[in-house]
C-alpha cells in the first residue's frame, strides 16, 4: 500500500515509506507510517494483545503501573516506564524514539497528541476492553504492526467463542434476569459499562438495562423487588493470576449472600451468586467472563462449555503462559489441581 | 417581664416539640417509601407484627436507613452549631475546619494503599482516624498559638486545602476501580447502613450530646466575646477545645460509614437560628432536629426523584439545600446573626 | 477591699506597669486616668485576672485574685467592657442574664430570671427587655452591659472607658447610676476614664498613670493640678472650680522645646 498521505504533525516530504489508513477508537481515519518497529504501550490491555500477536520485542516502553501485573507481564518488567495510563510523560516517551504510542480512547487526553506531534510520534487510540469492538481493533493492530496472520488467528478465536455462546442464546425465548454489580458495592453496571455488555452477550437480561447512568447506586429493596435469577459481581483486588485459591472471592460472595434481607432474593436462596476477578471482566479476556456468565445463566444449555478450559487455551496459545490463578468464586475456580 | 421572657422560651420549647414530631412523621413516611411494592399499610404494620416479606424489608432495609439518616443529621447539625458557637463564625462547619476533607483523605488513603474497598471497616477506620487527626492539629496549633477563634479557623482552612489536594493527588495515582470507589464515597451513601454501623455511629454521635448541652449556656456567653465570657467565669480555652473535640467526634461518627454528606452542618444551625434565635439551650437541640429532618428528607427524595436510580445523598443535600437556604435568607427580614 | 501591691507587668521585654500600689475600698469610686497606651487597660486586666503580673500581687478581700477560680472571681468582680463584638444576636434580657453565669448550674433558674428583671427595672431598661441587643442605641447598650455586670451581684465593678462613645445625656445617666451603686450597694468601682471632667466630678479618688508609673492617687480636688495634667497628658490646661469639683479646660499641647528641655533636666 503506497498511499502517500502525510502523517499528522510531521513535515513529511518523502514518499518512500509505506503507510496504512485505518479507523481508530474515535472512528476517525488515521494514517500510520510503516513499518512500526518501536512501540510504547500505555495500558495492560494493549500489552496483552501485543503479546498475543507475538510483538513483544517491539515494545520499547511501558506504563508505570505494570508492577501491579508483575506476575502476568514478567518479561516486560525491564522495559522503561513512561508514566501512567492516564497521564504519560511525553519526554520519557520521546526519549525512547518510538514509532507509535498506543493508548485508550479517552485516557490520556488529547494533549498527548499535541505533545508528541513535534517529535513525529503518532498516538493510536484503541480500547481492547469493549467486546463490541475488540475484534476489529485486533485486526487493525495486526495491520499496523504487520502481524495480520496472528491477528486473524486471535480474532477468529474470539469470534468462534462468542458465536458458540450467541448461537445457543439466540434461540432462547425468555432471558433470565441478572443483577450485575460493579466494583463498588450497591452500584450496578448499566448500559455504558463493560459489565452490562458482557451480560447481554451472555444472554442475560440486565435488571438495569433501562438505566441512564452507567454505574448507578441501587437499594437492596430494589434488587429484592426485581428478583433476579442470577447475581454477578466483579471485584478488582483479587489478583486473579496470582491467586492460589478462591478463599478471597468466596468471602466476597459470602458477604453478598449475607446482606440484610437478601435471602429474600431467589438468586441468593439458590446460591446463584458469582464473583468475578476483574481480569476476566473487561479487557482482552472479557470473553472468558462472558463464557462463565453464559454457563451460570444457562447451566443446562451450556452443559458442555468449560470456561476454565477456554481460559487455558487462551493463555497457552496466545500468551505463552501456563494456566494459573483463580478468577471466580465457587467451584469452577481453583488452580489446576 | 420575667413572664414575657418565659413565654418566649415556652414558644421555643413548643417549636422544638413540633420539629420532633415533624421528624417522626418524615421518618414514618420514609419507612413507607421504597422500591418494593409493599403497601403503606403493610409497611406500618411491619413495625408491630410479623407480616413476612414486608417486615424483612422494613426492619432490615428501611428502618436502618431511616435511623442512620436521622443520626447523621443530628451529628452534623449539632457539630455545626457547636463550631459556629465556639468559633463565633457563621461560616464554620465541620467541613470548613478541614474535618470533612481530612475524612475524605483518610478514605482515599485506605482505598489506594490499604485495599480499602476490600476490607469492610478499613475505610471507616481511615476516615475516622484522619478526622480526629485534623482536629488534633487544629487544637494543637491553638494550644501553642492561643485559642482564639481566628487561629482555629485559619488552621482549619489550611488543612482543608491540604487534604483536598492530597486526595486529588492520590486519586491521580489510583486505578480506574479505585477512583470509582473514591468518587462514590465522596457522594455519600446510606445503602450500607446496618444495625452494627448504627450502633457505632450512634455511640459517637449521641454520647457527646449531654456534654455539649451542658455547655449550652456557656456558648451563649462566648458569643459576647472571649473577654466578656472569661470575666463572667467561663473557662473559654478549655470549653472551646473540648467542644471542638466532641464536635469532631460527632462529625467523624456521622461520615465515616456513609461518606461525605455536606452542607448540613452549615445550613441546619442557620435555619435553626432563624426560627429559634441564638439561645443555645434551644439552638443546639434545634440544629440536631433540623439536621435530621434535612438528611432524612434528602435521602427520601434521592430514592424517589429519579427511579430507579438513586441520587447520591451528598448531591441531594447540596442541590436542594442551597436554593432552599437562599430562599430563606432572602425572605427573612430580621438580622439573625 | 482590693489591694494591689508592687505590681509589675511585662509584655515581652517591655515593662508596662511598674511598681503599682493601689487600694480600693468598697463603696469607693476610683478613676484611672492617663493617655492611651499608658497601661490603663493592662491595669484593669490584672484586676480581672486576665493578665499575670511579673511580680507583686492583687488581693480581693484578702484573697489572692490569681488563686481564685473563674467562678469565684466572677462573683467578686463585674466587668463592663467598652463594647461588644459587632454581631450579638441576643435579646437585652438574655444579655443581662449572662451576668448570672457565676450562679447558674446548668440552666438559669426562676430566681436568676427574677434578679435580671429587678436589675432591668432599677436601670429603667424594662421597656427594652425583649428587644434585640443589636438594635438599641449605643448609650442603651452601655447600660445593658452595666446591667449585666450588676446582675453578677459583685462586690466590685471594673469599667473600661464607660463614657466614650456615649452622648452627653447617657454619659451623665451612666455616671449617676455608678454613683448610686457605690453609695447604696457599697460596690467598689474602678474605671479607666479618658474624660478628665467626668472623672473629676464623679470619682472619690483619681489615679493617674504615666509610663506605667502611678503619678498620683487622691481626691480630685487635691490631685487635679495643672502641673500634674501637663506632665501626664502633655497639654497645658487651666482649672476652674464649679459645684465643688475641679473643671479642666484644655488650652494647648505643650510646646515641643519645653518638653525637650524637661527631658534634658
Amino acid at each position: 500500500m503506497l498511499l502517500t498521505i502525510p502523517s499528522r504533525g510531521a513535515a513529511w516530504a518523502g514518499n518512500d515509506k509505506n503507510s496504512i489508513v485505518f479507523e481508530d477508537a474515535f472512528g476517525r481515519p488515521i494514517s500510520v507510517d510503516l513499518p512500526v518497529q518501536r512501540i510504547v504501550v500505555l495500558n495492560s490491555d494493549t500489552l496483552e494483545v501485543l503479546r498475543a500477536l507475538g510483538a513483544q520485542s517491539r515494545v520499547k516502553g511501558v506504563y508505570s503501573e505494570i508492577d501491579r501485573d508483575e506476575a502476568f507481564f514478567k518479561e516486560f518488567l525491564d522495559r522503561p516506564r513512561v508514566g501512567s495510563w492516564r497521564n504519560a510523560n511525553a519526554e520519557l516517551i520521546a526519549d525512547l524514539t518510538p514509532d507509535i504510542v498506543i493508548a485508550y480512547e479517552k485516557n490520556p487526553g488529547t494533549e498527548l497528541e499535541k505533545q508528541l506531534s513535534s517529535f513525529g510520534i503518532q498516538v493510536i487510540r484503541l480500547n481492547f476492553y469493549k467486546l463490541g469492538t475488540i475484534v476489529k481493533e485486533v485486526e487493525t493492530l495486526g495491520r499496523i504492526i504487520g502481524r495480520e496472520h496472528q491477528a486473524h488467528r486471535l480474532a477468529a478465536w474470539y469470534c468462534k467463542k462468542l458465536e458458540a455462546v450467541q448461537n445457543r442464546v439466540g434461540l432462547v425465548k425468555k432471558r433470565p434476569r441478572v443483577y450485575v454489580e460493579s466494583y463498588s458495592d450497591f452500584h450496578t453496571a448499566a448500559p455504558g459499562s463493560g459489565g452490562h455488555d458482557m451480560c447481554v452477550y451472555a444472554g442475560g437480561k440486565n435488571l438495569a438495562d433501562k438505566f441512564k447512568v452507567p454505574y448507578s447506586e441501587v437499594t437492596s429493596e430494589w434488587v429484592i423487588e426485581e428478583q433476579p435469577d442470577v447475581i454477578f459481581k466483579t471485584f478488582a483486588w483479587s489478583k486473579g493470576f496470582k491467586n492460589k485459591d478462591n478463599a478471597f472471592l468466596n468471602a466476597v460472595r459470602e458477604k453478598i449472600l449475607t446482606r440484610p434481607s437478601w435471602n429474600l432474593i431467589q438468586a441468593v436462596r439458590k446460591g446463584r451468586v458469582h464473583v468475578f476477578d476483574s481480569s476476566i471482566w473487561t479487557g482482552p479476556r472479557a470473553i472468558i467472563g462472558v463464557v462463565y456468565m453464559a454457563k451460570w445463566i444457562y447451566p443446562d444449555l451450556f452443559f458442555d462449555l468449560d470456561p476454565k478450559q477456554i481460559h487455558k487455551e487462551y493463555l497457552e496459545s496466545f500468551q505463552g503462559l501456563p494456566y494459573q490463578g483463580v478468577y471466580v468464586s465457587g467451584d469452577f475456580s481453583g488452580g489446576i489441581q | 417581664m420575667k413572664n414575657q421572657y418565659r413565654a418566649l422560651k415556652c414558644r421555643s420549647r413548643v417549636l422544638l416539640i413540633f420539629f420532633f414530631l415533624l421528624l417522626t412523621v418524615i421518618g414514618v413516611l420514609s419507612l413507607c417509601i421504597g422500591a418494593s411494592s409493599i403497601s403503606v399499610m403493610d409497611s406500618i404494620l411491619a413495625l408491630i407484627k410479623d407480616n413476612g416479606m414486608a417486615r424483612a424489608i422494613v426492619l432490615n432495609l428501611r428502618l436502618p436507613r431511616v435511623f442512620m439518616a436521622g443520626l447523621i443529621g443530628i451529628g452534623l447539625g449539632t457539630a455545626g452549631a457547636v463550631f459556629q458557637a465556639v468559633l463565633r463564625n457563621p461560616l464554620a462547619s465541620p467541613f470548613t475546619l478541614g474535618i470533612g476533607s481530612s475524612a475524605g483523605f483518610g478514605a482515599v488513603v485506605t482505598i489506594i494503599f490499604f485495599n480499602g474497598l476490600v476490607n469492610e471497616y478499613a475505610i471507616v477506620t481511615g476516615a475516622f482516624v484522619f478526622t480526629l487527626l485534623s482536629s488534633f492539629v487544629v487544637l494543637g496549633v491553638s494550644r501553642y498559638k492561643g485559642t482564639t477563634a481566628e487561629t482555629m479557623i485559619l488552621t482549619g482552612i489550611a488543612l482543608m486545602f491540604l487534604f483536598s489536594s492530597l486526595s486529588s493527588f492520590l486519586q491521580y495515582l489510583g486505578t480506574k476501580e479505585e477512583v470509582h470507589g473514591i468518587v462514590f464515597w465522596f457522594f455519600g451513601s446510606l445503602s450500607k447502613a446496618g444495625y452494627k454501623e448504627i450502633i457505632l455511629s450512634g455511640t459517637m454521635i449521641l454520647v457527646p450530646i449531654p456534654f455539649i448541652l451542658r455547655f449550652a449556656f456557656d456558648f451563649n456567653l462566648m458569643t459576647a466575646g472571649d473577654e466578656s465570657a472569661g470575666a463572667l467565669g467561663v473557662n473559654v480555652p478549655v470549653i472551646r477545645m473540648l467542644s471542638i473535640a466532641l464536635a469532631s467526634l460527632m462529625t467523624a461518627g456521622a461520615i465515616c460509614f456513609t461518606g461525605v454528606i455536606g452542607f448540613i452542618g452549615l445550613v441546619a444551625p442557620h435555619i435553626a437560628r432563624m426560627i429559634f434565635g441564638s439561645d443555645h439551650l434551644f439552638l443546639i437541640p434545634a440544629s440536631a432536629l433540623i439536621g435530621a429532618v434535612l438528611v432524612l428528607a434528602a435521602d427520601t427524595l434521592g430514592r424517589t426523584l429519579w427511579l430507579p436510580h438513586i441520587i447520591p445523598i451528598g448531591i441531594v443535600t447540596s442541590f436542594i439545600g442551597v436554593p432552599f437556604f437562599l430562599f430563606l435568607l432572602i425572605r427573612k427580614t430580621k438580622e439573625y446573626w | 477591699m482590693i489591694q494591689m501591691k508592687n505590681l509589675d507587668v511585662h509584655y515581652g521585654k517591655t515593662r508596662v506597669l511598674k511598681g503599682i500600689d493601689l487600694r480600693v475600698n468598697k463603696g469607693e469610686i476610683v478613676s484611672v486616668l492617663g493617655p492611651n497606651g499608658v497601661g490603663k487597660t493592662t491595669l484593669l486586666k490584672c484586676l480581672l485576672g486576665m493578665i499575670k503580673p511579673g511580680s507583686g500581687f492583687i488581693k480581693m478581700d484578702d484573697l489572692d485574685i490569681l488563686k481564685m477560680s473563674l467562678t469565684q472571681r466572677a462573683r467578686f468582680i463585674g466587668y463592663v467592657p467598652q463594647a461588644l463584638p459587632s454581631r450579638f444576636p441576643m435579646t437585652v434580657f438574655d444579655a443581662v442574664l449572662m451576668g448570672r453565669k457565676p450562679y447558674v448550674r446548668f440552666v438559669p433558674s426562676g430566681e436568676d430570671l427574677e434578679i435580671v428583671s429587678q436589675v432591668l427595672l432599677s436601670m429603667n431598661l424594662s421597656h427594652l427587655a425583649l428587644k434585640e441587643f443589636d438594635r438599641i442605641s449605643g448609650g442603651q447598650k452601655q447600660k445593658v452591659l452595666l446591667a449585666r455586670a450588676i446582675a453578677q451581684e459583685p462586690c466590685y465593678l471594673i469599667l473600661d472607658e464607660p463614657s466614650s462613645n456615649l452622648d452627653v445625656k447617657h454619659q451623665l445617666e451612666v455616671m449617676d447610676m455608678l454613683k448610686t451603686l457605690a453609695a447604696k450597694k457599697n460596690i467598689g468601682i474602678i474605671m479607666a476614664m479618658h474624660s478628665l471632667n467626668l472623672a473629676a466630678r464623679f470619682s472619690d479618688r483619681i489615679v493617674m498613670l504615666k509610663s506605667g508609673h502611678m503619678v498620683c492617687n487622691g481626691p480630685p480636688a487635691e490631685v487635679m493640678t495643672c502641673r500634674t495634667i501637663e506632665m501626664v497628658y502633655g497639654i497645658l490646661v487651666t482649672i476652674n472650680r464649679a459645684n465643688g469639683y475641679p473643671y479642666t479646660i484644655p488650652l494647648s499641647p505643650v510646646p515641643v522645646n519645653k518638653i525637650n528641655s524637661e527631658l534634658l533636666n
